[in-house]
C-alpha cells in the first residue's frame, strides 16, 4: 500500500538540510548517510550519497532516474556468493 | 472477422469475453469499453456490425494495448535494471521483486524446478 497523499514523501530532514547547503555554497561532497528510507527528491539529483547497508557506506551517484525510489534501493544489504558446493554428506543417498 | 489492436477476436464468443482475448484488456476493462461503446456485452462477435465495431476501435485507442503495453513493460524494467535498484538486480537474477519467499515457492519466475548439486558429484567421481 502506498504512502499517504496528505503526508507527502518521506524526506530524512537532516539529509535535506545537508543538500541544501551543499548547494548554497556549490560544493559536492559525498554525505554520508544511514536514512535508506529517504525518498529521492529532484533536489538529490546529481549529488552523490554513500548510503549505508548495515556494514559500509556504498556510494550512490543519484540520476534523474531514479526521483521516486529510495535511497536504500540502491545499496544492496545482501552479497550472493552461490550455493556451496555439494559435500560427500549432503550428496550420499540414504 | 474482427480484427482490433493487432489481434483476431474469436467470432463465436460474446463480446466482452472477446475483447479480453487483447493483451492488456481483461474483464473489467472489458465492461467499461463496451458501456462506453454503448454494445451489450452478451452479444456474439460475429454478430457486430462495422459500425459497432468502428465504436469498439474508437474507445480502445484510449488504452494502452498489445504492443505498446509491452514495450512499456520491458522498458520499465530495464530502467529498473539500468538505475542499478534492487528491483531490478532482482528483476536480472529471474527472482520475485516484492519480498516473496524463494525457500520454496515463486516457481512463475523460476520456472521449472532444476535440482542442484547432483551433476557435480559425478565430476568428482571421474577425477577418483
Amino acid at each position: 500500500m502506498g504512502r499517504s497523499i496528505k503526508k507527502g514523501p518521506h524526506i530524512d530532514e537532516k539529509l535535506l538540510r545537508k543538500v541544501q547547503k551543499m548547494e548554497i555554497s556549490k560544493e559536492k561532497k559525498v554525505i554520508k548517510t544511514w536514512a535508506r528510507n529517504c525518498t529521492i527528491i529532484p533536489e538529490f539529483v546529481g549529488f552523490t550519497f554513500a548510503v549505508h547497508n548495515g556494514v559500509k557506506h556504498i556510494p550512490v551517484y543519484v540520476s534523474e532516474n531514479m526521483v521516486g525510489h529510495k535511497l536504500g534501493e540502491f545499496s544492496h544489504t545482501r552479497v550472493f556468493r552461490g550455493h556451496s558446493s555439494p559435500t560427500d554428506k549432503s550428496t550420499t543417498l540414504t | 472477422m474482427v480484427r482490433l489492436a493487432g489481434v483476431d477476436l474469436p467470432a463465436n464468443k460474446r463480446v466482452d469475453v472477446a475483447l479480453t482475448y487483447i493483451f492488456g484488456i481483461g474483464d473489467s476493462l472489458s465492461q467499461k469499453i463496451l458501456t462506453k461503446a454503448q454494445i451489450e456485452p452478451h452479444r456474439k462477435v460475429k454478430d457486430l456490425n462495422d459500425q459497432e465495431t468502428l465504436a469498439i476501435r474508437e474507445v480502445i485507442k484510449d488504452y494502452q494495448v498489445e504492443g505498446d503495453l509491452r514495450k512499456d513493460i520491458t522498458s520499465s524494467i530495464k530502467r529498473l535494471i539500468d538505475i542499478g535498484a534492487y528491483r531490478g538486480t532482482r528483476h536480472r537474477k529471474g527472482l520475485p521483486c516484492r519480498g516473496q519467499r524463494t525457500k520454496t515457492n515463486a516457481r512463475t519466475l523460476r520456472g521449472k524446478r532444476k535440482t542442484v548439486g547432483l551433476g557435480k558429484k559425478k565430476e568428482e567421481e571421474k577425477k577418483e
